[in-house]
């Protein structure tokens, strides 16, 4: 899903609106940070007034009263202070909205991301998303830090100097104030110039990483195919590519970024001392208004630097921007808006029967998974679906698990239609284990209680059932010991039968294994086995296998091929029948000396 | 600064521009200083009313002028120093890549892509960073810094100097525990955000069991907690880099007090002139970025130098194994392979034993066996892709040992397992070993691959592009990709590398036909599981944990009853089941 960058002023100020409609509630923040950014500026402006004040009154009359001068200087200290530690505060305050608006982006853009369908999963690479829900917003971060905050301080700051300028002299602030559109000018022509530049150096930059990605991937290959030398060609002239434009934007930059601004202060000081010498020769000069003025100019030149240079990130954060508002504006699951009926589960559903009725699916189009099948699954039973690899078996575990939808026909449960069943009811209803345990990194006990709260013996009940007390128990930090990444690692046996408790503790009535035994050691097999005899009975128990040895004992297999339910029955009936069934036993029985 | 000195090879041959950047910033190191000095003087002028209107157009006249021949250098030096040190990225690109490229599988094995791939982006980029902005803090931080400090204090005042630098040494001190303090701060907050990456791809791949148990609000919980988590570590970086204002504003604030106070006092006592404590406010302005510049040095050659040091390494490191200098052409290759044993380089385990190949020109050999058994392993030493001791190989009567590896792989068409798709059209990725081949022959290739129809359908037909920014093809359109791209290089010995397990059975006879029609008396050597592609070879040779357990002909290994005739029958039921 390429990203479509709008460049547009108007979309500009769209998404810079709608990043800061973020914020809104945080007024607080926003008061405290504007206050104190007032009060630094006032602050910071003030000092110079203050030397002007003791070079003319004190230092060129040569008259050195202790009182005012030692008022002089306390004020001047004072006003630092004030200043330095307004300054500060107010980019904590700041930094505190871009920080928690960044939050919020991410927790409303992983939100809506959890309540996606599933589809969207299937078509999008994890990758994709984390560039979005991390990256993109870290980007998004330094347009508030970098660009909104540090603008809206330094042009409080350069009006703050006009300001003082203004009441110490009107005539040489004029002056000064020349910079200031040539500088505006500066600063658009620079945006407008350097955009397409450095479009085109981080292009050129990611051709280059591509092809040296894709180089080192293929290398034997270009190896063999002799065309180093050709690669190498083509590399060498990204590079050079590369190169070439680099320094475009090093030219650029050194003509209108630093050396520019430098020369308009430098421009700016030989005008005021120009328009102050003239007024020194008519009338009598304030030699500390002109060292204010060198002071004041020598203070606004970084903050436009700053400005100018910052633009550069403005265009990346706003293409950041787009790519987070798409995530965050595609459509969640509709299901999850229906009405809720709130009765609780057991009231609704009773006896956990479940009936297909004509069930046909296709994930895309013209290409049917399912077609028409119909089964009834009854209240306590064991029951298995098997079939060969694409018979469509899975896909069937994901609609009766309500993740998917029929496109014809329909799923009941105690007459229910899945699709009419509260989401959250259903939930409760059904339990998983799927072929690929998953845990997440956390404590054994977080990924058991898995969001809901357990009792101790609940927990300890579900512990033994699938025959985990052992394990756990030589574990030196029990059910506290933590697992993933950073943590310990547990076979794939041991990590099943974690999920399988999991599952347990929730009290489901109705327990789906989808290929829960296709890659764990027969011991594990042996295990899950027991624990399901166990449960036998008491819940219903469908078992989605590729390995037979699983179900062998079900009171009921079903057979599909190629999407369509072809046999039904128990294992021995299957296996004097022939057919399918039997095809897939002897091969299952081949498949070991073949391996 | 050893840094500087192990780059001197570059310095070297960049050193017009960087011998003109450094002259240039010396030149505006000196005429900085003049403003400074004139505003002290006019200001004097003006004191002491000796100051005519004449006088003052020329100097500010002369001061603008100035200001643009400072201009005009400071270009000049940024396009001199920066282009330079660009000019450094692309020579350690381009060395990298020429090495990359002639190391073979065994390098590849040994160090992982990402890894290859950072250094030759983010490391070079830090390499760079030292030759442009680290000569540059170098260069004109120190220079600028030693500049105005004898400026201040041999043609002002000495003892206004030293006071006027009293609170510097504070101001070092808290910036240096400051960037102490960001340091372990960024750390906390790097690892907060890569946990937060990992967060979201744990949850992203139990999308399906989340939805399953409806557990959105827990996933959205745990996500909540890394959330807050890397706000709070970002939060406390920038708490830390926020100190940094306060502490310069008030050290230069402090400064300037200190002078003002003290130069008003040596002004009052006639010790300097009033214009003589302006230009010197001026100067203590200059002070603040030779400050800096020497943190920030520090910190770039640090950097640089650890990103250099993984640059260069890897550059000494991918050295191309010696191969032998004699180069042959041939029409027709028969292949004569003998191996005492092979493991791979970084690994201990052997995984071929005692194998005898022989093969005649014009046969077809079928190597069989289950996943792991050998099979590609074998290709590969064919292909001389990893170095091997004891192996002794020849084509006809040339020994690979005494040929180029380019003339030896000339002789080769290869087919991947897992074919690999550059990112260019599919009319480009077919003739990837025959650039100047005509449209006809590609489609030609395209066609006895069975790919010509597939390839039609595509939006811009062969000149599609392919990968991220065009179409993604199947496993299967892959393969039969792959295959028409060998196929094109017409080369005596075609080497297919389990290239049609994607494609079914039907698909897979019709390719193999047509390679026995345009193939007549060119040898050919098929790998995989599936017989059905091997029952017509001259030779089928079955591994079994690098061993070779069984050989003969289609009708000789059924009747032999071993791995070859259970992997026949198994695969014959499970052909029944996919056709019911």
């Amino acid at each position: 899903m390429p990203a479509k960058p709008k460049s547009t002023s108007l979309s500009l100020w769209c998404v810079i609106i709608r990043l800061l409609g973020f914020s809104r509630h945080l007024p607080q923040q926003w008061r405290w940070a504007i206050g104190l950014l007032v009060i630094g500026t006032v602050a910071q402006v003030s000092g110079p007034i203050l030397v002007k004040i003791f070079i003319d009154d004190y230092l060129m009359t040569g008259s050195y009263p202790w009182l005012p001068l030692v008022v002089l200087t306390s004020g001047y200290i004072l006003f630092h202070i004030t200043g330095a530690f307004a300054a500060y505060y107010e980019t904590i305050n700041f930094y505190q909205i871009a920080l928690k608006v960044i939050e919020r982006i991410r927790l409303e853009t992983f939100a809506n991301v959890l309540h996606l369908p599933l589809r969207f999963f299937d078509q999008t690479s994890t990758a994709w998303v984390i560039s979005r829900v991390s990256n993109d917003t870290e980007v998004i971060k330094d347009l508030f830090v970098h660009v909104l905050a540090s603008m809206l301080k330094n042009t409080v700051l350069v009006v703050g100097i006009f300001i003082a300028m203004a009441i110490l002299d009107w005539q040489l602030m004029l002056i000064t104030a020349a910079i200031l559109p040539v500088t505006v000018i500066c600063m658009v022509a620079y945006q407008r110039l350097s955009a397409p530049l450095f479009q085109r150096v981080r292009s050129l930059l990611s051709e280059i990483n591509t092809r040296l990605n894709e180089s080192i991937q293929g290398m034997a290959l270009i190896q063999i195919f002799n065309q180093q030398s050709r690669f190498k060609q083509h590399f060498s002239n990204t590079v050079l590519a590369h190169y070439q434009a680099r320094l475009k934007t090093v030219l650029l930059d050194g003509l209108m970024l630093r050396a520019a601004i430098d020369l308009l202060a430098m421009l700016v000081l030989a005008g005021l001392l120009l328009g102050f010498g003239y007024q020194a020769l008519s009338s009598i000069a304030e030699i500390g208004v002109i060292y204010a003025f060198i002071n004041y100019v020598n203070r606004f030149t970084e903050p436009l630097i700053e400005m100018t240079q910052r633009l550069n990130l403005l265009q990346q954060a706003i293409v950041a921007a787009d790519r987070v508002f798409q995530l965050l504006d595609q459509p969640g699951n509709a299901t999850q808006k229906l009405p809720k009926a709130n009765a609780p589960v057991r009231e609704i559903i009773h006896h956990a029967n479940i009936e297909c009725h004509q069930v046909s699916f296709a994930y895309e189009a013209d290409n049917t998974v399912l077609d028409s099948i119909s089964l009834f699954i009854p209240e306590g039973t064991f029951c298995a679906i098997v079939g060969h690899t694409g018979s469509g078996k899975s896909t069937l575990a994901s609609l009766l698990l309500g993740l998917y939808s029929p496109v014809k026909g329909d799923i009941k449960v105690d007459g229910h239609s899945l699709s009419a069943i509260n989401k959250q009811v259903l939930h409760q209803f059904i339990g998983i284990v799927q072929q690929e345990p998953f845990l997440f990194s956390g404590t054994i006990r977080d990924n058991l209680s898995f969001g809901v709260t357990v009792d101790e013996d609940e927990l300890n009940s579900a512990i033994s059932a699938v025959g985990l007390q052992e394990t756990l128990e030589q574990l030196p930090n029990g059910l506290e010991t933590h697992i993933g990444e950073r943590g310990l690692n547990l076979s794939t046996g041991q990590r099943q039968l974690i999920c399988l408790a999991r599952v347990l503790l929730r009290k489901p009535k109705m327990l789906i294994l989808d290929e829960a035994t296709a890659n764990i050691d027969s011991e594990t097999e042996q295990q899950i086995l027991e624990t399901l005899q166990m449960m036998h009975g008491k819940i219903t128990i469908i078992a989605i296998a590729h390995r037979l040895s699983t179900i062998t004992h079900a009171d009921k297999i079903f057979v599909l091929a190629k999407g369509k339910l072809v046999q039904q029955g128990h294992h021995s009936c299957l296996l004097t029948v022939g057919g399918v069934y039997r095809d897939i036993y002897e091969l299952q029985q081949f498949s070991g000396a073949v391996g | 600064m050893h840094l500087f000195w192990k780059l001197r090879w570059f310095f070297q041959l960049e050193r017009k521009r960087y011998l003109s950047a450094v002259t240039a910033l010396l030149i505006i190191s000196g005429l900085v200083m003049i403003p400074p000095k004139l505003a002290g003087y006019i200001v004097d002028q003006i004191n002491q009313q000796h100051l005519n209107a004449d006088q003052l157009l020329q100097y500010c006249g002369g001061l603008a002028l100035l200001a643009l021949f400072i201009y005009g250098l400071r270009v000049l030096w940024r396009i001199w120093l920066f282009g330079a040190s660009h000019h450094l990225g692309a020579i350690l690109r381009q060395q990298l890549f020429n090495r990359l490229v002639s190391c073979n599988s065994a390098f590849y094995q040994q160090h992982p892509s990402g890894d290859l791939l950072a250094r030759a982006t983010q490391d070079v980029d830090a390499v760079v960073m030292t030759a442009g902005e680290g000569v540059l803090a170098m260069i004109d931080g120190l220079l600028t810094g030693i500049i105005v400090l004898f400026i201040m204090s041999f043609f002002i005042s000495w003892p206004l100097t030293l006071v006027a630098l009293l609170p510097w040494p504070v101001m070092g001190f808290f910036m240096y525990r400051i960037s102490q303090q960001l340091f372990s701060a960024f750390h906390t907050s790097q690892t907060a955000f890569s946990e937060l990456n990992d967060c979201v791809q744990e949850q992203l791949s139990g999308i399906r069991l989340v939805k399953a148990c409806g557990q959105e609000h827990y996933a959205q919980h745990l996500f909540q907690q890394q959330a807050v988590k890397a706000t709070d570590a970002s939060f406390a970086v920038a708490k830390v880099d926020s100190q940094y204002d306060p502490v310069i504003t008030l050290t230069v604030a402090s400064s300037f007090l200190l002078s003002v106070a003290f130069g008003g006092w040596l002004v009052a006592n006639n010790r300097i002139t009033l214009g003589e404590l302006t230009s010197f406010t001026m100067y203590l302005g200059f002070l603040i970025w030779p400050m800096f510049a020497f943190g920030w040095l520090l910190n770039i050659m640090e950097r640089g130098a650890a990103a250099y040091e993984r640059v260069q390494s890897l550059i000494d490191e991918a050295i191309p194994l010696p191969e032998g200098k004699a180069s042959f052409s041939a029409q027709t290759i028969s292949i004569n392979l003998e191996l005492h044993h092979f493991h791979y380089p970084a690994y201990s385990t052997c995984v071929l034993h005692a194998l005898k190949i022989q093969v005649s020109s014009g046969q077809t050999l079928g190597i069989l066996g289950p996943t792991g058994c050998g099979k590609s392993t074998v290709l590969k030493l064919l292909m001389g892709l990893y170095p091997c001791s004891n192996l002794q190989l020849f084509f006809n009567e040339h020994s690979y040992r005494v040929c180029t590896a380019h003339s030896w792989r000339k002789h080769i068409a290869y087919v991947p397992q897992d074919p690999f798709l550059f990112s260019m059209s599919i009319a480009e990725n077919i003739a990837l070993g025959k650039p100047d081949a005509s449209i006809e022959e590609i489609q030609q290739a395209a066609q006895i691959a069975d790919i010509h129809e597939d390839i039609t359908l595509f939006p811009q037909g062969y000149n599609t592009q392919v990968g991220e920014r065009g179409v993604t093809l199947s496993g299967g359109q892959r393969q039969r990709l792959a295959i028409a791209r060998a196929l094109l290089l017409d080369a005596p010995l075609l080497i297919l590398d389990d290239a049609l397990s994607a494609v079914d059975v039907k698909t897979e006879q019709a390719i193999l036909s047509n390679l026995k029609h345009v193939r007549q008396n060119c040898t050919t050597i098929i790998a995989g599981h599936r017989i059905s592609a091997t029952t017509d070879a001259d030779q089928i040779i079955v591994l079994q944990q690098g061993k070779l357990i069984e050989q003969g002909k289609h009708n000789e290994l059924l009747n032999h009853n071993g791995w070859y005739a259970q992997a026949y029958h198994y695969q014959q039921l499970e052909q029944r089941i996919n056709a019911r």
